[in-house]
């Protein structure tokens, strides 16, 4: 504190405005709101709990904050001291209907020196089309530019050429391992609780950090402290219900949000009673509440829980959820230094259970979290913000205990140890130039235990098994992951942009199937699996056009990985205490692209169109001989085109169509005869490529008539409008009709699937 | 664990699905040889094939490759049969008696090139019984299979089933890394129409563990149930797909009622 007490003594005659900007009907902070100052070339945005603080000389102002959606709040201020300001922001329209594409301030996206960001406002998602009617985050989250689906109805994503382990997936700072439900057709996000997501492609602030590619930072409400509010909506597989309200007026809130599906409902209408006993849904429960217990201190108590339950009448049953929760304990040290600490814990586990006649018995596999964090703001002055902290994670993951009857295999649970200290400074150079320049330092240690460390041969064969007393540490790895970017301002409303990141990964998700599936398994880095690092560059051209009614940039990147897993061939992904070193092979991996984007934020018709052309190649140790060759995720083209139109007070439109290449694939060359069968023979990995995805999803939204608190909605849509058969899986088999002949066989999940869904709110 | 397999089935029928014949355009490729020989503890003579691939979107007729010099040593008592064409690609043994513990080694020239690989044949394990139950998926009727893991480590399985003759396509293996030395009921999943008074056979082939490795992979690959799609993995060495097996066969039948 004695720094800080200098530094602040050599800005003598300056005082400090500090406040915290707020919806006024609901209480919620907002997330990025702006706060500018007349008559001053300063500015700033709010941070993640709604605070904000710039130093100014002594003299009169006004204070103006706005964000988009609000109406803009001015203050007169005569600045003779530091000054404390809560700024109520009222909302503009009905919320339920309203239709916004984010964007911070109104030319943020220029000003700001930050590159690879997108941030989504929840109520965009109104009335997008969407499978089964289902709001999800996540599925827009996939028509951004550089972000690529993982495959049809899957909330799985690529981020510029990354793996789908490689994004840090946080729900109020806790990680969620796996955040798909039913097979990854839904996020576990109920739209219903979340206020702001924002996904950080890459060049992520040094305060993040444990992922390559992408970092999805979703914050959830904090619930209406002035009155009690329920919301909800009954769709055709899914119903939800949100409750909120003050547990103290305007000191502190609740919100409660529930989903279930229940679209094994269907299944009980079939006549086959196999069939009829078959189970699949999923719940999922948010909790939060939040009480000011000072002016300057305010706690937050966050939960998540969700279950997915899928059984095959008594033969087999899998089922998987997160936990999460997180306490948070936000401090004004003083008008200029703003600290938060959370302790969070999340869990991630699966459960499989066989029971036939010839094995009976389960299998549990977890990843528990206990996460400790500490992040101050510190507003140096009216150039600088600094932010620095620090986090600890101890992981302990369990690979798959095997309880069957008679044997139980031992554990081999595999602790970890994840810390990282980090300080960066948001910089306004000029009155151009904007800098943030931020360092993380990470050190991952492998701790000793049940897990066993093994050193393999030149043909990884195990040749030697080591294990170590549970407090040893048996290996530590460190990583310098500097992170900078820049912003050049041209003329008002164009900027150029430059950013360097290196991020380091410590855990790796290994799968044996090419969608992802709830018993992928997560691996902590050892001796043989070492951290992956990534170094991107990244260039970009940001223009707003016509006062700011259309953003447009170009991006270019270049992202080149080290220590990038691939399998070796037949390799088994198996969740069990079978090693998984012997099955991997290790190398490098690299991905270019640009990124194309124009974004249309205000009028009756809005939306964006976002086009990435791109590669993604891995080099990896005895694959193909060597040579570089496309990882699954490459895809050349990726287009995606969304919009919505106001087309009178009760009818909103809406419309997205996606194209994109299809993914490398491994097709076979050739065909052989082992006992009487043809079997397929592949000449080398991903060397074709599987046909165009295309899809076109229309909706509309119907607003019923509004009573005095009461007002309701219907949405409809149609997910895959002209039944385009895409495909999901492609198989090589004999054809049944002719046995002298094979064929390639295409199955595709999805077409035209229509929805209706009704939502209300009181 | 074949439960993605299921589960991909189960969101199948769940949701809507559909599949169709789709043309795909396909490299052609160069042909390689295909070597399958089998060393089992019945009489001989043992067969060793030689065939060679084709490119896939040619008729499955599989050139068969003749000329080629095929030698199989019983290394434990050092004899070594020169097999003898007897059809095209047919290589049959002449001396060879297969037994329990004996390893034998296959080499095979073909101009410059030459291939090996070695099995080893475990000792036999008796089938015990056989019956059938409703299965467990669908509405068809599995075929149980009772045997006995002896207390040693390091047993391997092959079954094969036969209705009537009609030989499953299906792949079924099994391994004693998972309840070592403990009675074994096998269930038998099959998309067979049994009928009453059909005769079903069951084989049980006890095998080496490189063995097992190319039957696994060979299922995961037709199955496209593993990491990464790939060829099975051969133990026969020099650049040639198929197997080499020395195992034992123990069979039993009866008549569905």
């Amino acid at each position: 504190m004695l720094l800080f007490a200098s530094l602040s003594g050599i800005a003598q005659k300056r005082y400090t405005i500090s406040g915290t900007v707020t919806d006024k009907a609901t209480g919620e902070s907002l997330i990025g709101a702006t706060v500018s100052v007349e008559g001053a070339h300063e500015g700033t945005v709010t941070n993640e709990y709604g605070f904000f603080s710039i130093s100014l000389p002594a003299a009169s102002y006004t204070i103006y904050a706005s964000y988009i959606g609000y109406a803009r709040y001015a203050e007169k201020v005569v600045l003779d001291q530091d000054y404390k300001l809560k700024v109520p922001l009222v909302a503009e329209g009905n919320t339920l209907q309203e239709v916004v594409v984010s964007d911070k301030a109104k030319n943020e996206a220029v000003t700001s020196a930050q590159m690879g960001r997108e941030s989504l406002n929840v109520k965009q998602l109104a009335s997008l089309p969407v499978l089964f009617g289902e709001k999800d985050v996540m599925k827009i989250v996939q028509l951004l530019p550089g972000v690529k689906a993982a495959g049809e109805g899957s909330t799985g994503f690529y981020v510029r050429g990354g793996g789908a382990d490689q994004n840090l997936v946080l729900l109020d700072e806790a990680i969620v391992y796996n955040p798909s439900h039913l097979l990854s057709f839904f996020s576990v996000f109920n739209s219903d609780a979340i206020k702001n997501l924002t996904l950080y492609k890459g060049n992520q602030p040094a305060q993040y950090g444990g992922r390559l590619s992408s970092v999805m930072d979703v914050k959830t409400n904090d619930g209406n402290d002035q009155s009690y509010h329920a919301s909800g909506g009954i769709g055709l597989i899914a119903a939800r219900l949100n409750a909120e309200g003050p547990i103290v007026k305007g000191k502190g809130s609740f919100l409660v949000s529930a989903r279930r599906t229940y679209a094994d409902a269907f299944l009980g209408l079939s006549g086959d009673s196999t069939v009829r006993n078959n189970r699949l849904y999923f719940y999922d429960l948010n909790a939060k509440f939040n009480y000011k217990i000072t002016d300057k201190d305010r706690v937050y108590l966050s939960g998540y829980y969700g279950k997915d339950v899928l059984a095959f009448g008594d033969v087999l049953g899998i089922d998987w959820g997160n936990a999460t929760a997180t306490l948070r304990w936000n401090h004004v040290f003083s008008s200029k230094l703003f600290s938060n600490t959370s302790l969070i814990y999340s869990d991630y586990r699966y459960k499989v259970h066989v029971n036939t006649a010839g094995v009976n018995g389960n299998m549990l596999s977890s990843i528990k979290d206990w996460n400790f964090k500490e992040g101050l703001d510190y507003y140096l002055n009216s150039s600088n913000s600094l932010h620095f902290g620090f986090n600890s994670i101890h992981h302990t993951i369990t690979p798959g205990i095997i309880t069957a009857s008679p044997a139980v295999s031992d554990t081999a649970n595999s602790r970890t140890w994840e810390n990282a200290v980090y300080v960066s400074d948001s910089w306004k150079a000029t009155r151009k130039l904007n800098i943030d320049v931020g360092l993380r330092l990470s050190a991952f240690v492998v701790l000793g235990g049940d897990s066993r460390f093994y050193t393999l041969d030149d043909d990884r064969q195990i040749v030697d098994t080591l294990r170590f007393a549970s407090n040893h540490v048996f290996k530590t790895y460190v990583n310098f992951e500097p992170r900078i970017s820049a912003s050049y301002q041209l003329g008002h409303s164009s900027s150029i942009k430059a950013a360097y990141a290196r991020n380091a990964q410590y855990l790796h998700l290994y799968s044996n199937f090419i969608t992802s599936n709830p018993i992928d398994k997560w691996v902590a880095t050892n001796n043989i699996i070492k951290p992956t690092v990534a170094d991107q560059v990244s260039l970009g051209f940001f223009r707003n056009l016509k006062e700011n009614t259309y953003e447009s940039n170009v991006e270019a990147y270049y992202k080149a990985m080290h220590n990038v897993a691939d399998y070796k061939d037949n390799a088994q992904i198996l969740n069990s205490n079978e090693p998984i070193e012997p099955q991997l092979l290790f190398g490098q991996g690299r991905a270019y692209g640009i990124e194309f984007s124009v974004k249309k934020n205000e009028g009756r018709l809005t939306g964006w169109l976002s086009y990435t052309l791109s590669r993604t190649e891995l080099r990896i140790n005895s694959v193909n001989d060597n040579k570089w060759y496309p990882a699954i995720q490459d895809r050349t083209h990726d287009l995606s085109i969304v919009g919505m139109y106001k087309l009178s007070k009760k009818w909103t439109l809406s419309a997205d169509f996606v194209y994109y290449t299809g993914n490398a694939a491994t097709f076979p060359s050739g065909k052989y005869e082992i006992d009487d069968q043809a079997i397929p023979y592949y000449t080398g990995r991903n060397e074709y490529r599987r046909p165009a995805y295309h899809r076109l999803d229309v909706g509309a939204v119907l607003k019923l008539k509004e009573r005095k608190r009461f007002s309701s909605e219907l949405a409809f849509s149609i997910y895959n409008a002209y039944g385009r058969q895409n495909p999901y899986v492609i198989t090589f088999q004999t054809d049944p009709d002719d046995p002298t002949k094979t064929q390639a066989l295409q199955t595709s999940l999805f077409r035209w699937v229509p929805s209706i869904s009704y939502n209300f709110k009181f | 664990m074949k439960t993605s397999v299921w589960m991909l089935a189960f969101c199948i029928t769940a949701f809507y699905s559909c599949q169709k014949v789709i043309e795909v355009e396909l490299n052609p490729s160069s042909p390689r040889y295909v070597i399958t020989g089998n060393i089992t503890d019945r009489p001989g003579p043992y067969e060793v094939k030689i065939t060679s691939s084709i490119n896939f979107d040619q008729d499955n007729n599989f050139p068969v490759v003749s000329g080629a010099k095929v030698y199989i040593t019983d290394q434990n008592v050092g004899l070594t049969d020169t097999l003898t064409e007897v059809t095209p690609g047919r290589y049959l043994t002449h001396v060879l008696a297969g037994a329990p513990g004996h390893t034998y080694k296959l080499v095979v020239a073909l101009g410059n090139e030459m291939f090996s690989s070695a099995s080893t044949m475990p000792a036999p394990i008796a089938l015990d019984s056989l019956y059938t139950q409703p299965a467990a998926f669908g509405d068809g009727t599995d075929i149980v299979a009772l045997y006995n893991d002896p207390a040693a480590r390091g047993n391997f399985y092959y079954l094969a089933l036969a209705v009537q003759d009609r030989p499953s396509e299906e792949i079924y293996l099994h391994n004693d890394k998972i309840n070592n030395g403990a009675g074994v009921t096998h269930v038998l999943n099959n998309d067979a129409d049994i009928k009453r008074g059909d005769i079903i056979t069951v084989e049980l082939q006890c095998i080496d563990t490189d063995v097992y490795d190319f039957y696994y992979s060979l299922d995961q690959a037709l199955k496209q149930n593993s990491a990464v799609i790939s060829n099975p993995k051969t133990n026969i060495r020099g650049g040639a797909m198929g197997y080499f097996s020395a195992h034992t066969i123990r069979t039993k039948s009866f008549t569905y009622q």
